[in-house]
């Protein structure tokens, strides 16, 4: 499988390259009229182990970009997650609500959470994410320092 | 049968598991669990999350049937533990627990303020039997719930109604026309019972709930008002036999949105896995009537007010479900509040305590 690498740090993350990005790190597969979405590498480093996900949205649902859509607690942090673009909402992963692990284990297949009926115009090929990465990850350093100075 | 009135404890703790697979909220649930099943006269039982809970599922089923007091831990607010269980037929009085999340000092209850007003609970009175609900997040430390628990125990001994395998069987085979829970048509079995606790001091409810989300009325607070009902348009809310409003239809509530938490004028309305503390059941402040003075000393004005939120939220789930927004003039609140600033009230209102407050301010 082609894909890119981002370096965070020592830490060598992984973009495969069959599938779009979103600025909110999340990747964008292509399904039949949208796209199914998961949490990209940089996310999960970031997140570390994910102990709990949680979802307000329910297929059917139109969302928009930015719209709260649920929550996540890892060993590293815990967030609200927003959607990454206009569309409406065509399934959720139910079987990460009981047990969030293949977000871990598998962030790029099983562990997938939701798709959405939407097209592309708020996604990034591969090579732009990776480049918009490089500014968001010294906005990241910033955070997680300011944050544990504090 | 003699052996029916065996007593079995002196109190039931009840260990609710969080939803998270955090590790340490797991170790920290098994090691309370653990020592409070090694205190004399206790006996623990371990459900799934309260909130999700079904109603007529083995967990509420069990919980029904024992009279004694409880200590309940669960990863929720006090408050909104004790309501969610007295929705479901797990009824007593609020016990004081020491141990708290954030527990301030200067607690002041202003009593009087509180008596004049007509709270469902006056009418409505709650068993005596004591339950005592303790949020897991006060303390990372498994010794600080143990030693709750063993205060507890302590406390009330005397008065206190002892769990019996009575009220165990009556979980094997409910006989008391007051059960709402699932059809006796499961015969009882000795087996099942022993297999509750046996020789033990802890026992297991096996009960795989899904999520849910719904509103939690705390009676403690509400006046029967009746905003919410009027409020929410999707039948979450009924009324009983006596026209005590109650949450009829939970499910038919939507995910996510809390928006008559907003509009209830006596915050009593609890939405336990709402991010903000104040809508998931944190303590209301007692104070009485605090005037927010943030303005008159130059808060910028907030965006919107929360009749204003609680409109959109709601127009936000009609139009999710298909249905045609209502903007703000649906709601009831507005028109009561500018009635009730139009009704002038002689005496007790609550605009003179708020005027006498200001007053002593002195400023």
């Amino acid at each position: 499988m082609s894909q890119l690498v981002f370096m965070m740090g020592e830490y060598e993350a992984h973009f495969p390259t069959d599938r779009m990005y979103a600025k909110n790190h999340m990747w964008a597969s292509s399904i039949a009229d949208g796209f199914r979405f998961g949490l990209s590498a940089y996310a999960v480093r970031l997140l570390q182990d994910v102990y709990f996900l949680d979802m307000d949205i329910e297929p059917g649902m139109q969302v928009v970009e930015k719209k709260e859509i649920g929550a996540i607690e890892s060993k590293k942090a815990e967030s609200s997650l927003y959607c990454p673009t206009k569309g409406s909402v065509a399934a959720i992963n139910d079987s990460l609500l009981d047990d969030p692990t293949a977000i871990n284990l598998d962030k790029y297949g099983e562990g997938w959470m939701f798709e959405l009926r939407c097209d592309d115009s708020d996604l990034l090929s591969p090579e732009a994410y990776v480049k918009h990465l490089r500014r968001a990850w010294n906005v990241a350093q910033a955070t997680i320092k300011g944050q544990a100075n504090a | 049968m003699p052996e029916s009135m065996t007593e079995l404890a002196q109190l039931v703790v009840v260990v609710s598991a969080g939803q998270s697979r955090n590790p340490e909220k797991r170790d920290l649930e098994k090691a309370v669990a653990d020592r409070a099943a090694a205190l004399d006269g206790v006996k623990v039982i371990k459900i799934p999350h309260l909130y999700d809970l079904a109603p007529k599922g083995d967990s509420f089923r069990l919980l029904q049937g024992i009279d004694a007091d409880i200590v309940f831990l669960s990863w929720l607010y006090d408050r909104a533990a004790h309501w969610v269980l007295d929705r479901n037929g797990v009824r007593g009085q609020v016990g004081e627990v020491e141990l708290k999340v954030d527990s301030d000092e200067d607690e002041e209850e202003s009593e009087e303020e509180e008596e004049k007003i007509e709270r469902v609970i006056l009418s409505q009175p709650r068993p005596e039997r004591t339950i005592y609900s303790l949020d897991f997040r006060s303390s990372q430390r498994s010794e600080d719930f143990v030693e709750e628990i063993d205060r507890i125990l302590s406390e009330g001994s005397q008065a206190r109604t002892p769990l019996t395998l009575e009220m165990l069987e009556r979980y094997e085979q409910p006989t008391n026309d007051t059960f709402v829970g699932a059809e006796s048509s499961a015969p009882a079995s000795d087996d099942s019972l022993a297999m509750l606790f046996g020789t033990q001091s802890l026992a297991s409810v096996d009960e795989h709930p899904s999520r849910r989300w719904y509103p939690v009325i705390d009676f403690s607070r509400c006046t029967n008002c009746m905003e919410c009902i009027d409020f929410c348009l999707f039948g979450v809310y009924g009324v009983d036999s006596v026209d005590t409003i109650l949450v009829e239809q939970a499910d038919n509530c939507r995910k996510g949105c809390p928006a008559c938490s907003r509009v209830c004028p006596q915050n009593a309305i609890i939405f336990p896995q709402h991010k903000t503390p104040a809508i998931a059941g944190a303590p209301v402040d007692s104070g009485g009537l605090k005037i927010d003075l943030s303005k008159l000393f130059g808060a910028p004005e907030q965006e919107e007010d929360s009749a204003e939120v609680a409109a959109r939220e709601r127009d936000e789930q009609l139009i999710l479900a298909g249905r045609d927004a209502v903007g703000k003039e649906e709601s009831l609140v507005e028109q009561r509040l500018s009635e009730k600033a139009t009704l002038q009230k002689p005496a007790n209102d609550d605009l003179d305590g708020l005027l006498d407050e200001l007053d002593s301010l002195d400023l």
